[in-house]
């Protein structure tokens, strides 16, 4: 009889803690999955989203890889990435083509104005020396105790830019509207942390990312062979080598 | 009655790191994977091919174990589970900064997402106290406002 009660008491027991980790599995399933639904039914490009609608673009079209950057210039991560995005345009020359987002975080006092200098730099057709400008010095500006303006003109000046332009374009506030459209276009992609790289539909967060898996999914799509290193499959994407077709998914 | 007491203040205890390991886990699950792989990677002495299963994994634990503490379901393991992980984050941090002499600005310790951030050292103090918690509430044989102590546990 009071073995009886004691499994009773124990089945009583295990069965409340299936139904609690189920309850708790299924919930989380659910939420990711109606998170991944609105993901999915969301355009991946919002009209008009930026104030000079040509792409920062670095790389031909023909590339067989489009890869999109998120990134903000106060961010030392986003610095060291830009090293690894560096060494990877260098090793498949032609193969890739990169697309910069803006993507300032409210963390870093100086980032909107790094931002809107870079976006001023864009409309007369400077932006990349201007980027890697600004993360060659991202020490000296991101350290200052006030607004980094002088040294942003100072960069710009660098950079051979038409200082009237440049001036003006600093003041006008519809080049910042358009430098938050493209950060809410990310966070629209569940972008929440610099540097975010998207290659199709895979996500790369941070330098080490985007070297480690990274680098095997662009050989994987140009059908090299991978380099040593072992993540766990993603059920999503087929594993096969693929010829050296465009990502599907790109802007 | 002082036991009484004593009960009301590791209550207190079993529901902050109840909710604190629940709320990390959560944030966590719900956003994209490779934001917490990130995370993760900033401490330079984690290999990176275990990375992928760390991050997959640990929300989870947290998540689940979490709420176990707050409910008070297989209380005493669940504490332990917890103390441990706790303990565990704390040798990371600690070993990071030993080895690579920083620490990352970040933690990520409740997803990129989340509305909580604390820097490395803060969360460092934070989790030898978790652990210190855990391992109290482990100790207890009997936990009274749980499920344990209703299903007769």
């Amino acid at each position: 009889m009071i073995r009886l009660s004691l499994n009773k008491m124990n089945l009583r027991y295990i069965v409340t803690g299936i139904l609690l980790t189920s309850l708790l599995v299924l919930s989380v399933l659910f939420i990711k999955q109606q998170k991944a639904h609105e993901l999915a039914t969301q355009p991946k490009v919002l009209p008009s989203v930026s104030y000079y609608p040509v792409p920062k673009s670095m790389g031909p079209d023909s590339a067989p890889i489009k890869m999109i950057e998120y990134s903000d210039f106060q961010c030392p991560s986003c610095r060291f990435a830009t090293e690894v995005l560096h060494q990877l345009l260098a090793a498949y020359p032609g193969k890739i083509q990169l697309v910069y987002h803006h993507y300032p975080l409210t963390g870093h006092p100086w980032s909107a104005y790094a931002h809107q200098a870079a976006e001023c730099m864009h409309i007369q057709g400077k932006f990349w020396p201007y980027h890697d400008m600004l993360y060659k010095n991202q020490r000296e500006w991101a350290a200052m105790p006030e607004p980094p303006v002088s040294k942003l003109v100072e960069y710009a000046e660098g950079c051979g830019a038409n200082m009237e332009l440049f001036s003006n374009c600093m003041a006008d506030p519809a080049v910042t509207s358009g430098i938050y459209a493209e950060k809410n276009e990310g966070t629209l992609r569940q972008v929440n942390a610099t540097p975010t790289f998207f290659m199709g539909d895979k996500r790369y967060v941070g330098p080490r990312e985007l070297k480690e898996r990274g680098e095997n999914d662009i050989r994987r799509v140009l059908g090299l062979p991978e380099l040593s290193f072992s993540a766990p499959p993603d059920p999503q994407v087929d594993q096969t080598p693929k010829p050296p077709t465009a990502v599907p998914g790109g802007e | 009655m002082k036991r009484e007491s004593s009960y009301k203040i590791l209550f207190l205890g079993r529901l902050l790191i109840g909710l604190i390991f629940a709320y990390s886990g959560y944030t966590k699950l719900v956003e994209p994977v490779e934001n917490f792989q990130a995370a993760i990677a900033a401490y330079e002495i984690i290999p990176y091919v275990f990375i992928p299963w760390i991050a997959r994994l640990i929300p989870w634990i947290e998540f689940i174990f979490g709420v176990f503490v707050i409910v008070g379901y297989l209380t005493r393991i669940s504490a332990a589970m917890l103390a441990a992980m706790s303990w565990s984050f704390v040798m990371v941090i600690a070993l990071t900064w030993l080895m690579t002499g920083s620490i990352p600005a970040d933690c990520g310790c409740f997803g990129e997402g989340s509305f909580v951030h604390f820097p490395a050292y803060q969360i460092f103090i934070l989790d030898v106290i978790s652990t210190l918690i855990g391992i109290r509430l482990c100790l207890m044989r009997s936990h009274p406002l749980s499920l344990d102590a209703l299903l007769g546990k």
